[in-house]
């Protein structure tokens, strides 16, 4: 037996190009408009380290296909990890269902797609790399953030990868292929003193090879993590109420993402859902604001060759100087909506339906030095990291800063933990003052949540100062 | 449509899997597998928008060798594939460090009726398309009736089937079945630039017991129009009630902090709290994983130990930690049957209700918030702190006076569980972490 699977993916299949074709022809035979067939093989490796000890390591191979028919605004789903023929057939029959003309159609035939890019020209792919070497790299993080500080009690080291071979093909002929390296290195350190207890976190990782860890190296992501724990340990909670509010750069990226690119998804401007859907072309914001997600940013974690239907996906502007300027699509709701593809339609494997997502969400650079922008603040709240955030279709949107200080007569001063940012998104975008001169981009260790599915993603954004917001605080 | 199984195989499956393990040198194997049917469809302003149907199986494997683990996972049944990943998973053992409390758990002699715990309903495989598309489809137009609703998130209904087997070296080989529905609704009223939006569902192992198409649609309409027209508030402390669903959320924050896995790794704040008072003599806390019929309930969990009903919380005193067996092992105390495999999960986790009707403890409020959703990733097991995005109910003199949004609610779960002055009568089950109305003497609810 060979050490590994074999990689030449479509082998697991084991179903021929005819069949395939077969397929996508029983799959309109109730007259859908559209079919198409996912077909995914991902192999995932896992090493975890706590007290000391390498505690476990994990491997896993996820091999699947999903088949959607889409017939105008309905999608039929069905997916199967018994690759047998008479259980594809099936879940192409069930796929098909949702259309319910008595005349079938006939799919194109195949035209195997080949683009020149590729957005993660890894050097040392992470499948192919020894145990062995992955383990040293979770070892050495674990001792830099152990052996930093006396106060630093616990340590966890986590180390993730995973390849992801995916085709595509469907009933307009498309067949095209990606294999996506995805990995992530992540440190969790928890510093004591007396009864106060706090954690600090920090990683890395991105579609990249083992290369990467020479330029952020497991050293650096060990002592960040510790760092920040024992920062913590001197943290206030922050006070409650209206004030000034600067966001770091990078990190605070999770802001964009959550108040203004989830409501740029199309399917909830279709839909009617979100705040944005009759504001194309409109002034939603400051006109320093301009903001993009870009899937082509190469190691990057949200980036793609394609998406996950088999479009050749492009850096998509959606605010331009405070005007919404557009949206990220699908292949359904670009149709519906008669918009061009972005290439944002992706699904977290071959279970899951494709929906508008974003990938790498940035707010442009602006004018401004970061100095200035803090000089600026009489008394504030400087927002350095965050947990995460949520948003609903109204714009309302929470984010939990896990660290950040006070600003007082233009400097920072007390740091704080545990606050809450709140607001409305429109709110925000016209509250923005100023934007630094300093992008960012946050950890590569984002995952983002919609509608059950779970895909990689990174935001960005340089320093910002919003003029007023809700911090909540004791 | 009706799914295939072909129950002996998959059975033999994982035995054959366990010998092959010990054959290919590990001490200890365990293997589960997952064999599940899916069915849902969502249904937006009266069209089927997605229809989805499905069957699928994973197996699960762990192997120790000399104390020492590997995990495995696929979704590829396949024998050659499942071989190799055991024969692989045995070579990483190797290079894992020992550790001495790792192992699997001795084979317990208490055996579940597995049959007396109600997971299993009939009628649900047996459900036709056509009606599972209609209870969808009427939730949302009796909803969409009401003048005030502008818009919709759709409905939907979905059922699924599991089968669930596991087997280990020690003699463990036990399987069972269980049965799920689901019908919930989102909406939404007011114009784009107002607009509130709320859900509501309803989920159970048994379809008789599902709420009907008008009560789902009822509560989603009714939590969303009340929200409509919403103030903010000053910053100040205020007494909160607490809603069934935001006791559950705060209950789910509890559940982490009880968990035997962040104790021994020392990130909750109730580390070394074990027989210490910890709230007040309202909060009594379970995990009962028996209860017939509910969400939470399975014969026994993702090692093989029988499920049990343990008293977490007892009037105020932290009376057990929830463990798997490694951090039963550590802790030195019992597996609660709480495993999810490297970590823990609640079966049925809730606080016991009290006597006082849930309006009773809204009129007794002077001035205050009842909270009725959050959002946000705020809250920290390591201090109990939590800080989270708000929408509430302003009260005053006991009656509702107006929604209030744009808030955040801070405070910490320590000083919450000592704080409870009214424990409702309204338990319901409704969710794996339930519990009544609650009303906590103060907390600091941020505004202007």
């Amino acid at each position: 037996m060979k050490n590994l699977p074999s990689l030449a993916f479509e082998d697991h299949f084991n179903i021929s190009p005819s069949d395939l074709q077969k397929i996508l022809n029983i799959s309109l035979s109730r007259g859908g408009d559209f079919s198409e067939i996912y077909l995914e093989y991902k192999i995932y490796n896992f090493i975890n380290m706590e007290e000391d000890i390498i505690k476990e390591t994990a491997e896993s191979i996820s091999l699947g296909l999903g088949i959607r028919v889409l017939s105008g605004e309905k999608t039929g789903f069905g997916y199967t990890n018994d690759l047998s023929f008479a259980k594809i057939k099936k879940a192409a029959l069930t796929a098909a269902s949702i259309a319910s003309s008595r005349t079938s159609r006939e799919a194109s035939s195949l035209n195997p797609v080949q683009y020149q890019h590729n957005f993660y020209p890894v050097l040392e792919s992470p499948h192919k790399e020894s145990l062995e070497k992955k383990i040293s790299f979770v070892k050495e993080t674990y001792h830099s953030a152990q052996n930093f500080n006396r106060k630093i009690k616990k340590v966890k080291v986590s180390l993730l990868d995973h390849t992801q071979f995916v085709t595509i093909l469907n009933s307009e002929g498309l067949k095209v292929s990606d294999a996506r390296p995805l990995m992530k290195l992540a440190c969790l350190a928890v510093a004591e003193k007396g009864n106060k207890r706090e954690a600090g976190f920090s990683g890395g990782g991105g579609r990249v090879g083992m290369e990467y860890f020479s330029n952020l190296t497991p050293k650096e992501i060990g002592q960040d993590a510790a760092k920040e724990a024992l920062e913590l340990l001197e943290a206030a909670l922050p006070p409650a109420g209206e004030m000034a509010v600067v966001l770091a750069p990078g990190h605070s990226g999770v802001l964009v993402h959550e108040a203004v690119g989830h409501l740029l998804e199309a399917d909830f401007n279709r839909k009617k859902t979100s705040i944005f859907w009759n504001k194309m072309g409109k002034k939603v914001g400051s006109s320093q604001v301009t903001i993009y997600d870009d899937p082509t940013i190469p190691y990057f974690r949200g980036s793609y060759n394609i998406d996950d239907e088999g479009t050749i996906p492009k850096k998509t502007l959606l605010i331009e100087k405070g005007k919404m300027a557009g949206l990220l699509q699908d292949r359904l709701s670009a149709k519906l909506m008669q918009r061009p593809l972005t290439g944002h339609g992706r699904r977290q494997d071959y279970s899951s339906i494709p929906i508008p997502r974003m990938s790498n969400t940035y707010i442009d650079r602006g004018e401004h030095s970061p100095d200035e922008i803090v000089k600026s603040v009489k008394k504030g709240f400087y927002a350095h990291k965050f947990l995460g955030g949520q948003v609903e279709d109204s714009g309302k949107f929470t984010f939990s800063v896990s660290s950040g200080y006070l600003i007082e007569n233009g400097k920072l001063t007390a740091p704080v933990k545990q606050a809450s940012l709140i607001g409305t998104n429109i709110d925000i975008l016209k509250n923005i003052e100023m934007i630094g001169s300093d992008l960012k981009f946050g950890l590569q260790t984002g995952t983002c949540g919609k509608e059950g599915q779970a895909v990689p993603v990174i935001d960005g954004c340089p320093t910002i100062k919003i003029s007023r917001m809700t911090v909540g605080g004791q | 449509m009706q799914r295939e199984t072909k129950p002996i195989e998959l059975k033999e499956l994982a035995e054959n899997l366990v010998v092959f393990g010990k054959n290919n040198g590990a001490d200890e194997v365990e293997i589960s597998i997952l064999d599940g049917y899916e069915f849902s469809v969502d249904v937006r302003l009266g069209k089927i928008e997605n229809l989805v149907e499905a069957g699928s199986r994973s197996l699960g494997l762990r192997v120790i060798k000399d104390k020492k683990n590997a995990f495995a996972s696929s979704s590829d049944l396949s024998r050659e594939t499942l071989q190799h990943l055991v024969k692989n998973a045995v070579k990483r053992a190797k290079l894992a460090s020992p550790d001495e409390f790792s192992g699997l758990p001795a084979l317990s002699k208490k055996r579940i009726d597995i049959s007396s715990l109600r997971l299993f309903d009939p009628e649900i495989p047996n459900l036709d398309s056509k009606k599972k598309i209609a209870l969808a489809t009427e939730t949302e137009k009796i909803a969409l009736k009401d003048k005030r609703i502008t818009n919709s998130h759709g409905s939907s209904f979905e059922t699924r089937e599991i089968r669930i087997i596991f087997a280990n070296s020690n003699g463990f080989l036990e399987e069972y079945e269980q049965t799920f529905c689901g019908l919930s609704l989102g909406l939404l009223a007011g114009e784009t630039d107002n607009q509130v939006e709320d859900s509501w569902s309803s989920s159970k192992l048994h379809f008789k017991e599902l709420d009907s198409p008008e009560e789902v649609a009822r509560k989603a309409v009714e939590r969303t129009v009340r929200q409509l027209k919403p103030r903010k508030i000053m910053t100040q402390k205020v007494p909160v009630i607490f809603e069934p669903t935001m006791t559950s959320w705060l209950l789910g924050f509890l559940f982490a902090c009880v968990s035997g896995v962040s104790i021994y790794q020392k990130t909750s704040f109730l580390v070394d709290k074990l027989g210490e008072r910890i709230g007040n003599e309202k909060v009594t806390v379970y995990d009962d994983g028996l209860l017939p019929g509910r969400l939470g309930t399975r014969p026994f969990d993702a090692e093989g130990v029988p499920s049990q009903k343990t008293l977490v919380v007892d009037k105020g005193i932290l009376n057990n930690y929830l463990c798997n067996t490694y951090a039963a092992r550590k802790l030195k105390l019992k597996s609660t049957g709480s495993s999810s495999g490297t970590s823990v999960s609640p079966s049925n986790f809730y606080l016991q209700a009290g006597k006082i009707a849930p309006e009773k403890i809204v009129s007794s409020l002077e001035k205050g918030l009842i909270l009725i959703r959050t959002i946000g990733h705020g809250l920290n097991p390591i201090t109990g702190d939590i800080s989270r995005g708000a929408f509430g109910l302003w009260v005053e003199k006991g009656e509702t006076v107006y929604p209030v949004s744009e808030i955040t609610i801070s405070g910490n779960l320590g000083e919450i569980l000592n704080n409870i002055e009214m424990v409702g009568n309204d338990l319901d089950f409704r969710s794996p972490l339930s519990g009544p109305t609650i009303k906590i003497k103060e907390l600091t609810v941020a505004g202007q």
